[in-house]
């Protein structure tokens, strides 16, 4: 493996960043604003951050995998790197299954840790995710369908706020006549939760739960929440976390389990 | 077990006829996965393009207030078949199979039944 430079750190985006790091073919996580790129041999295996629920969220909410197949595979296979495999191997979940909801999870989370596209804080060389191996993408093709993606949301309606900050309805807007998927987003927006939960809570991927919130935007019937001033526990916080240390896998974990009680 | 590209490669070896298969996220349009494809055809343009397809239909649907789900949309062109599956399932929820047959050597119920079948090893 090539001995990896500080090469990234001359960058001033996340993006360009994870071109130099892919070109050296390094292994390891960059952290930026809004969440964690891990890369293996200088692809991207695994992305994530708290603007989107993680694999785990998905597959458990969604009643794919009952949450304490969930945990057996992450207390069995975390600790090697491992947990993808266990789901599989426990016939919980097909390979193709996984690889599917993987890159759904790993998209997701890479429009907001590029759509934000600022300096990289750091790079920890040789992490590797507890997820362990499932599929890898180039960084270009990461990057290409990230700026794709922005640009299919600025176009229905061009707001980011809507992307990250708690939403609210505007007053009368009503359900009635929408698509199915639409109306029941909308019946999910309470002036609390951001889009991120709003996904969490339809178990549904995040792009397609922005794409349907932008829409909404569009319509006039949903708006970016005014900052309160004594907020409530809304997390997480919009642009406030640094997702940098190693052990924020386990907390996020920690924090899921005590949910799940 | 099946992952995505033994899957992709199934739709090619088992179904008669088939030349090319991708899976594609119709919200984004983005292939998850591509298997054969040309230098005259491109794959990643026929799956982008394609998405366009499946939301037109998905919003004709609503605005006729069918309730029904679509399963498959057959194009027929002179000497190509072209099959999109949409997957069911709560992660597969978004994603369609594409499939690009040759007219003269595809047996279509065939090769629905084969779809059927793969589809189900990548549905959650």
């Amino acid at each position: 493996m090539t001995r990896v430079t500080t090469a990234w750190a001359a960058h001033e985006t996340t993006s360009a960043a994870l071109g130099a790091l892919a070109a050296e073919g390094a292994t390891g996580a960059l952290s930026g604003d809004r969440g964690i790129v891990y890369l293996s041999a200088g692809r991207v295996v695994h992305v994530e951050s708290a603007f989107t629920p993680d694999l785990g969220a998905l597959l458990t909410r969604s009643g794919a995998v009952p949450p304490d197949g969930w945990w057996d595979a992450v207390d069995r296979g975390g600790t090697q790197h491992r947990v993808g495999h266990r789901l599989v191997d426990s016939g919980r979940l097909t390979a193709g299954a996984l690889e599917v909801c993987h890159l759904g999870a790993l998209f997701d989370a890479a429009y907001f840790v590029l759509a934000h596209d600022t300096r990289a804080h750091r790079f920890r060389p040789g992490a590797v995710h507890w997820l362990g191996a499932v599929r890898s993408v180039p960084v270009d093709v990461v990057v290409r369908e990230t700026g794709r993606r922005r640009a299919l949301l600025d176009r229905i309606w061009p707001d980011a706020a809507i992307d990250t900050a708690p939403l609210t309805r505007v007053r009368d807007a009503r359900a009635a006549g929408l698509p199915v998927r639409r109306s029941r987003t909308l019946t999910q927006v309470d002036g609390v939760r951001t889009a991120a939960e709003i996904a969490s809570a339809l178990a549904c991927r995040t792009y397609h739960t922005l794409v349907e919130l932008r829409r909404l935007a569009a319509a006039g019937l949903v708006t970016a929440a005014p900052p309160a001033p004594a907020p409530a526990a809304a997390a997480p916080e919009p642009g406030g976390v640094v997702w940098d240390d190693p052990d924020t896998a386990l907390l996020r974990r920690l924090r899921d389990a005590l949910e799940a009680l | 077990m099946a992952n995505l590209e033994t899957s992709l490669k199934e739709c090619l070896s088992a179904i008669d006829g088939a030349s090319a298969a991708a899976l594609v996220d119709y919200t984004s349009g983005m292939a998850l996965g591509t298997l054969g494809g040309s230098k005259e055809f491109n794959l990643e343009v026929a799956a982008a393009g394609n998405t366009d397809v499946v939301r037109a239909k998905l919003r004709t649907m609503e605005l006729l207030g069918l309730k029904e789900e679509i399963e498959d949309i057959l194009i027929t062109l002179n000497s190509q078949y072209h099959l999109i599956r949409l997957l069911k399932g709560r992660g597969g929820n978004g994603l369609f199979l594409y499939l690009v047959l040759d007219a003269s050597r595809a047996n279509l119920a065939m090769a629905r039944h084969q779809l059927r079948r793969i589809e189900s090893e990548l549905e959650v």
